[in-house]
């Protein structure tokens, strides 16, 4: 098991490093998130925009992270590391949830660059510690399933146009759930409010998570 | 033994054709008119029906799936250790590519059938709702996204570089994509829960609503059979062409 | 009688859709039926070898 383990981090620093070494996906995708932010603002009213706020974020972190996921899984690919990993004595699942984490740290790291600036735009409150918990759940489940998906696209005759056709209709529940608690915790209500959303987020990011590990070897075996 | 599959698909056909005339005659003649929705609640026999087989070949494309999975795990295995299940293992081995054919048929006919639920939806939605599509209605939307994940398993399938590549991704995005239609009809549901959106029936049914209802739903049922056979059967000639022209 | 004309909609689009499939899948059986048919008439060569 702690051999499992230790593979799995193995996975997860190696993409941390080749990342920080290059770190042309860490830089442009949050870019990306910002600029999509800044023309919802400009595509709606003042007073309008600051009522779909949690839209415009989470619409902001989902095709930011499909971005940034489909990119990861292109440079992968192109250099063959992905073979590489297959060649090694490690189970398939070790290397999804390798990968999965590495997605994981990723997009986490680009939400904690585009939420403080999303807040200073929309004069809201700055930090608020539910907003944490569904940004970390919500993208848990961005990448259980992007992993999979990713792996699945960079595959694919249109790498670009497949992962979203794949990712957003199901993604559609972590979606809904995530800006409908954002939308509940930016208003200031309590925990028990979107209580329900973020059970929903869990039980989305337990079963995925458990099945995305099983499905995984039937898409990079070759 | 494709005779048999033909034969079959065209015994479905003509009793389907048969069940269809009995619930043309049920819907246009027999049930009485709904008081509040009119003539027009009629499509309503036409509508539940088409969700039902888009929810019927959703569950068949994941079973597919998931035999097909399973089998190709399988093929990896060795004789001795699965020695007690040795036939249900044979079973499924052989059958490999078949799991595979079923799903994708079902899914084909299934994407016809969601088109034509989300269709008759709209136009149920137009003249009852005054609109032709709602958000509101959980029901819709989970359809919407039904279609969606139909489209992405057939995409997936013909943009993939290789054909069994393609059936392993399909298969893939079959099981996850059933996976989460209960979250997507949760979170729907939960999402206009708060504003209670227009509802389509306000009470129950009556007997001979439900005697037309459950006609229409058989005749359609039988009629998807049938194409699912005709669909399989034309799939393996297909199939049978390439192993002919490969030699 | 108002809205008779989404009845009539509804049940002629399902109907035309439901059967233009069940036709295009008659005539690509057909189709391909002949294909291997041909295929098999061929003698096959690689027999023989």
């Amino acid at each position: 098991m702690n051999k499992s383990l230790d593979k799995v981090f193995a996975i997860l620093w190696k993409d941390i490093l080749s990342e920080l070494r290059t770190k042309d996906v860490i830089i442009s995708v949050p870019v990306f998130a910002l600029l999509v932010i800044v023309i919802f603002n400009f595509a709606f009213e003042p007073d309008r925009v600051r009522l779909v706020a949690s839209g415009v974020l989470w619409v902001a972190l989902t095709f930011a992270g499909v971005l940034g996921l489909s990119r990861s899984f292109a440079v992968e690919k192109d250099q063959g590391s992905l073979e590489g990993l297959m060649l090694c004595p490690v189970g398939r699942d070790v290397i999804y949830f390798g990968k999965m984490l590495g997605s994981l740290t990723f997009i986490l790291v680009v939400a904690i660059i585009v939420l403080p600036i999303f807040f200073i735009l929309f004069n809201l409150p700055v930090f608020k510690p539910e907003l944490v918990l569904i940004v970390f759940l919500a993208t848990i489940g961005f990448a259980s399933v992007g992993t999979l998906f990713s792996a699945i696209a960079v595959n694919t005759k249109a790498r670009d146009i497949m992962l979203p056709i794949l990712f957003f209709p199901i993604m559609a529940p972590v979606i809904i759930s995530a800006v409908k608690a954002t939308e509940l915790a930016l208003a200031g209500e309590s925990w028990g409010s979107f209580s329900t959303w973020l059970q929903v987020m869990v039980a989305f990011d337990i079963i995925f998570l458990v099945v995305s590990s099983l499905v995984f070897e039937f898409i990079v075996e070759e | 033994m494709k005779e048999n599959r033909v034969m079959r698909s065209n015994i479905l056909l003509v009793v389907s054709f048969v069940l269809m005339i009995a619930s043309l005659y049920l819907v246009f003649v027999y049930v009485p008119t709904e008081k509040e929705m009119g003539i027009v609640q009629r499509i309503f026999y036409l509508m539940v029906p088409m969700g039902w087989l888009a929810i019927l070949s959703f569950h068949i494309v994941f079973i597919g799936s998931i035999l097909y999975l399973l089998a190709l795990s399988l093929t990896m295995l060795k004789r001795k250790r699965l020695s007690r299940c040795w036939k249900v293992v044979s079973y499924l081995r052989k059958r490999e590519r078949k799991w595979d054919t079923l799903a994708y048929c079902s899914a084909e006919v299934g994407i016809v059938c969601t088109t034509l639920a989300l269709i008759t939806g709209s136009i149920w939605a137009k003249p009852i709702w005054g609109v032709w599509w709602t958000w509101s209605e959980p029901r819709l939307t989970a359809t919407l996204v039904l279609w969606l994940i139909y489209l992405a398993y057939l995409m997936v399938r013909s943009f993939a570089t290789e054909e069994s590549r393609g059936a392993r991704f399909a298969a893939v995005v079959g099981i996850i994509g059933f996976i989460d239609i209960p979250f997507v009809i949760l979170a729907t549901t939960l999402w206009r829960g708060l504003h209670p959106g227009p509802i389509i029936f306000a009470g129950g049914l009556a007997p001979p609503m439900l005697l037309t209802l459950l006609i229409s739903i058989a005749a359609y049922t039988v009629l998807y059979f049938s194409l699912l056979g005709r669909r399989i059967g034309l799939r393996e000639v297909g199939t049978e062409i390439k192993k002919l022209t490969h030699d | 009688m108002e809205n008779f004309g989404y009845l009539l909609a509804a049940y002629t689009i399902v109907w035309a859709v439901l059967f233009g499939y069940v036709l295009s899948l008659i005539r690509r059986q057909r189709q391909l039926q002949r294909q291997v048919d041909s295929l098999k008439a061929t003698p096959r060569k690689k027999e023989g070898n």
